[in-house]
């Protein structure tokens, strides 16, 4: 899998809306998107989001984890526990990334933000190696990982199943 | 075509259809282009954008789309056109009870003795009021005809249709400044006007700032901030080391008289009275010490009063977004110019307009600095033919007008066979001449001149512009001198340009065209 492929997939999250327009309940393949009214928010997913706000045609309304305090304390909590913590949404880092980048100036705060996400990611990320290192070097052959996200798997993926391959190919020349 | 209300009249008609654009190929006109490409985007109308360079383009375009087109925008720097209701006046004024203003200003002189003898008054004063308005206009369409000169800029009133509709955006409202400060800087619109304009932008920025900032919720540091600037007149300055944007600016550079040792000398005090070593100044402005930076505008502007200089500071707007990202509008006029009409041998015209275009955006930074390192190589360019043309007398005095002719062999003359380049090049050497020299008749001639254009195909280009003085209007008359002197011994000659002023010539017809053009002028 591809990280645009991840981005893609995160981009069916539903975030809230504040329309300028109206227009009728709209039906679509992966569901109804209700009537959108002038000023009423509604919830709609990430990738209609964006298109309309390129579009000048709504305001977004970052989601409640996207908090300076929440994000802060997450990101103290993931550094005390050895374990990995629950996380605000299963596509965090995607979500922020498409929302900052195309939506920053509804987003109170942004710079900060970015920094506190990218914090919690490195955390993770550094976790995730730590793990895989033991794995390989006290040569499980099973490991539980709680509350990963798609986007971290992915990042390690192709790298953890190429090394354990090469190990297994060395391992049967020698014998 | 006269519109009266914009956003009805021409916005929804164009919405529900496939449009063309041909758009001009000068900053203006860029400017008012991808603001309307903008529009476009939010509405999703499907346009074709076409670069067209002249008249003759302008033809082969329609032609080529004629079968889809209804409606064409053209955009260019709006040359001036007089209010409708001077010129066309609805037919049925001869009614008795018609609402006529001399005759509203006739009626409270009291005289109602009679109903006969007021209505006899009243068609004299009427048949008066008629002829009076029927010599203005015939003035009015001589001036029209014979003129010519910019109006509001095209960028600026496609602003104002995006605010009308509420679609306006900071991009959009950076793309207005730039079409304005692109009138500007190519001298075509008067300083009355140019305060004026920056007036309006300056109520609309202030719009914009307030909207989205809050003491406790700043916004992030890569949206776009745009403020007023009542900043140096020095050309890219920024960008470039303070002693290079000083030495190849045409106002302080015309001001000192750069190309004489004297003039060099009066620089090199005129740094040493600000007290700014000159290690500083040839440094990149980016690298120099931030207690000069400090208080660099206030400093220039205390010396350059000392010397003469009392326009230095000029009100204008600049923008910031990220943290390395600052421009002038002035810088962004000048790289993108610098980018339409580079000469390099392998860019087409169309090319030139795509970079030109891309490098307005904000996320080709990239081109954009390209553009400014063109720009100044183009400043350095015109600066050293300026002081070459002025040290060794090019310029002629030819009776009513200055002449100068660029040689082929003069270095950088490849970048003068554009005619943006060139007017520039003409405005520069004309106030240079202004201020070098000590015929008092002399200073008040408008100037002509003209540089290879295309080797192989023998022509040259030609420019005139008017004579430099404060209040000028910016009134150019030399579209009509051209296209009559043209007629009159029939040379051969292309007026293809949207600006009437600036001409293509065969280099052997040169010499009668000139004579034509000094008795004509004369």
């Amino acid at each position: 899998m591809d990280a645009s492929e991840v981005e893609f997939l995160a981009e069916k999250e539903m975030v809230k809306i504040i329309p300028n327009f109206s227009l009728d309940k709209v039906f679509l393949i992966g569901g109804d998107l209700g009537p959108f009214n002038p000023g009423l928010p509604i919830d709609v997913p990430v990738w209609l989001a964006l298109n309309l706000k390129q579009r000048q045609k709504c305001r977004i309304i970052p989601p409640e984890w996207m908090d300076v305090e929440k994000l802060e304390e997450m990101r103290d909590l993931e550094r005390k526990e050895d374990m990995f913590t629950p996380v605000p949404s299963p596509y965090y880092m995607e979500l922020t990334k498409l929302l900052l980048n195309h939506a920053s100036d509804n987003i109170p705060k942004a710079d900060e933000i970015r920094t506190l996400v990218k914090d919690i990611w490195d955390t993770r990320i550094a976790k995730l190696r730590l793990s895989a290192d033991s794995f390989i070097s006290q040569q499980e052959a099973y490991a539980k990982l709680d509350n990963l996200t798609l986007m971290e798997i992915n990042t390690i993926r192709a790298f953890l199943l190429d090394t354990l391959n090469c190990m297994y190919k060395l391992r049967s020349n020698l014998q | 075509m006269f519109i009266a209300d914009i956003r009805k009249d021409f916005y929804e008609v164009v919405a529900n259809q496939r449009v063309v654009l041909l758009v001009a190929p000068d900053i203006d006109a860029l400017c008012a282009c991808k603001i309307l490409q903008a529009l476009f985007h939010c509405d999703q109308i499907q346009y074709t954008l076409v670069p067209v360079t002249g008249w003759q383009d302008l033809g082969t375009a329609f032609l080529e789309h004629k079968e889809q087109i209804k409606l064409l925008i053209k955009q260019d720097d709006d040359l001036s056109v007089p209010s409708y209701d001077d010129i066309f006046r609805d037919e049925d004024e001869e009614g008795e009870d018609s609402g006529n203003e001399s005759d509203e200003g006739s009626e409270p002189s009291g005289k109602r003795r009679r109903f006969d003898e007021g209505a006899v008054e009243r068609r004299i004063e009427r048949q008066r009021a008629k002829r009076e308005w029927e010599a203005r206009r015939r003035e009015i369409l001589f001036d029209y005809e014979q003129y010519e000169y910019h109006g509001t800029s095209a960028a600026m009133m496609f602003f104002e249709l995006a605010w009308v509709l509420t679609k306006d955006t900071k991009d959009m409202l950076w793309w207005a400044i730039i079409g304005l400060t692109d009138q500007w800087v190519h001298d075509k619109i008067t300083n009355m006007k140019y305060v004026t304009d920056i007036a309006t932008m300056q109520r609309h920025v202030s719009r914009h700032n307030h909207r989205n900032e809050d003491e406790e919720n700043s916004l992030s540091i890569d949206c776009m901030r745009i403020s007023f600037e009542y900043d140096l007149r020095l050309t890219l300055y920024q960008h470039w080391s303070l002693y290079e944007s000083i030495y190849n600016s045409c106002y302080t550079s015309c001001s000192f008289k750069l190309w004489t040792l004297n003039g060099q000398k009066k620089l090199q005090e005129f740094l040493a009275d600000m007290g700014l070593p000159l290690k500083q100044v040839r440094q990149k402005f980016n690298s120099m010490d931030m207690s000069i930076k400090e208080n660099l505008r206030d400093v220039i502007e205390e010396s350059s009063n000392k010397y003469g200089m009392k326009d230095i500071r000029i009100q204008t707007f600049g923008v910031h977004f990220g943290f390395k990202n600052r421009f002038l509008a002035s810088d962004m006029v000048h790289a993108t110019a610098a980018l339409l009409e580079s000469a390099e041998k392998d860019d087409s015209e169309t090319d030139n307009f795509i970079k030109a275009l891309d490098a307005l955006s904000r996320s080709n930074i990239d081109r954009l600095h390209s553009g400014i390192e063109l720009a100044k190589k183009k400043l350095i360019a015109i600066q050293q033919t300026v002081a070459s043309c002025i040290c060794t007398n090019l310029i002629l005095s030819q009776g009513p007008f200055l002449y100068c002719y660029l040689m082929e062999g003069t270095p950088d003359v490849k970048l003068f066979s554009k005619p943006m380049a060139l007017t520039l090049l003409c405005k520069y050497l004309l106030k240079a001449f202004v201020h070098s020299t000590r015929n008092k008749r002399c200073k008040l001639l408008p100037l002509v001149m003209a540089a290879p254009k295309d080797v192989e195909k023998g022509t040259v280009i030609v420019v005139g512009i008017p004579p430099e003085s404060e209040t000028s209007d910016k009134k150019n008359f030399f579209g009509r001198a051209f296209e009559k002197a043209a007629e009159s011994t029939s040379s051969r000659t292309l007026h293809d340009h949207f600006d009437t002023s600036i001409i293509e010539l065969k280099t052997e017809d040169r010499s009668k065209f000139l004579d034509a053009l000094i008795t004509l002028l004369s």
